[in-house]
């Protein structure tokens, strides 16, 4: 049971990062400092979902650092190439 | 698969094979996803003007029911892991209601961009959305036949907590189509 409500909190905290994404859209946010806080809301969730749902938590370290390194090395891309605006 | 199956590849859930095609398809989307913000970079009105054009709520909806269907997921290995055959095979029905869901929302968003005209040629920025997009979406059906086909398995009595590789397997995929959309939804729908 104790196992399932941690799960359900995670659920929780990713949906409310996913409407925090959605409100800064709504709203028209831009800039550095805006795509940056997207971005990394992208690599928080994509940890708790790798780490906790996938259960990479309960592995061999070096598959968490691929799966954060993908989300570091595509995020940063991604930042790089809007930065070149 | 068997525990010690699963300790010689370093404790992963499912079949280590999964892994292999995880980290393949991830490779492939994150190939993509570079590739359409250095696009980006070479035509930014135009693909500001043409993101305005998105279901901004539709993309977010379709990000909340692919992580509650991820929660869902991660509730059937949970229940098989108790022996519960029927609860593993409930939550798991309930996760495909939701991959339903999902398809339904594409397939307007797909519609009102086809009746409008678009296309794939219409412009860089439809490119990618329409090809990122689809491409997601049949990498949800494919999780959704993987899904049902557990799904009977469970229902069955197939599994157990002793042998649920093939639940591991299926839930391992159904997070990796969640994990793909975390950041396609940002950056397709929202960052400017």
């Amino acid at each position: 049971m104790t196992r399932n409500r941690f799960f359900t909190f995670i659920w929780i905290v990713l949906v409310a990062l996913t409407l925090v994404t959605y409100a800064m859209g709504e709203a028209g946010i831009i800039g550095s400092g805006a795509m940056l806080t997207v971005l990394l809301i992208a690599l928080v969730k994509g940890q708790m979902v790798a780490n906790y749902f996938m259960g990479l938590w309960h592995v061999a370290p070096g598959w968490r650092l691929l799966i954060l390194g993908y989300f570091l090395i595509v995020g940063g891309l991604i930042a790089l190439a809007y930065g070149l605006n | 698969m068997t525990t010690d199956a699963r300790n010689q590849y370093e404790g992963l859930p499912g079949d280590f094979a999964i892994w292999i095609f995880i980290l393949a398809e991830m490779l492939a989307f994150g190939v993509l996803f570079v590739a359409y913000a250095f696009a980006r970079a070479h035509d930014v009105a135009l693909f500001n003007a043409s993101q305005e054009t998105l279901n901004r709520t539709f993309g977010a909806i379709n990000t909340m029911v692919l992580i509650t269907s991820s929660y869902f997921v991660v509730r059937a290995v949970n229940a098989i892991k108790c022996d519960l055959s029927r609860d593993c095979a409930w939550w798991l029905g309930m996760a495909w209601l939701l991959g339903a869901v999902f398809i339904s929302i594409k397939c307007v968003e797909f519609y009102d961009k086809f009746s409008a005209g678009i296309t794939l040629s219409t412009n860089s920025f439809y490119m990618f959305y329409l090809a990122l997009t689809f491409f997601h979406f049949m990498h949800v059906l494919m999780g959704m036949i993987i899904l049902a086909v557990v799904i009977v398995k469970a229902r069955r009595g197939g599994y157990s907590s002793r042998d649920h590789t093939g639940v591991e397997t299926a839930a391992s995929f159904w997070h990796m189509v969640d994990l793909l959309w975390i950041i396609l939804f940002p950056l397709i729908y929202v960052i400017r």
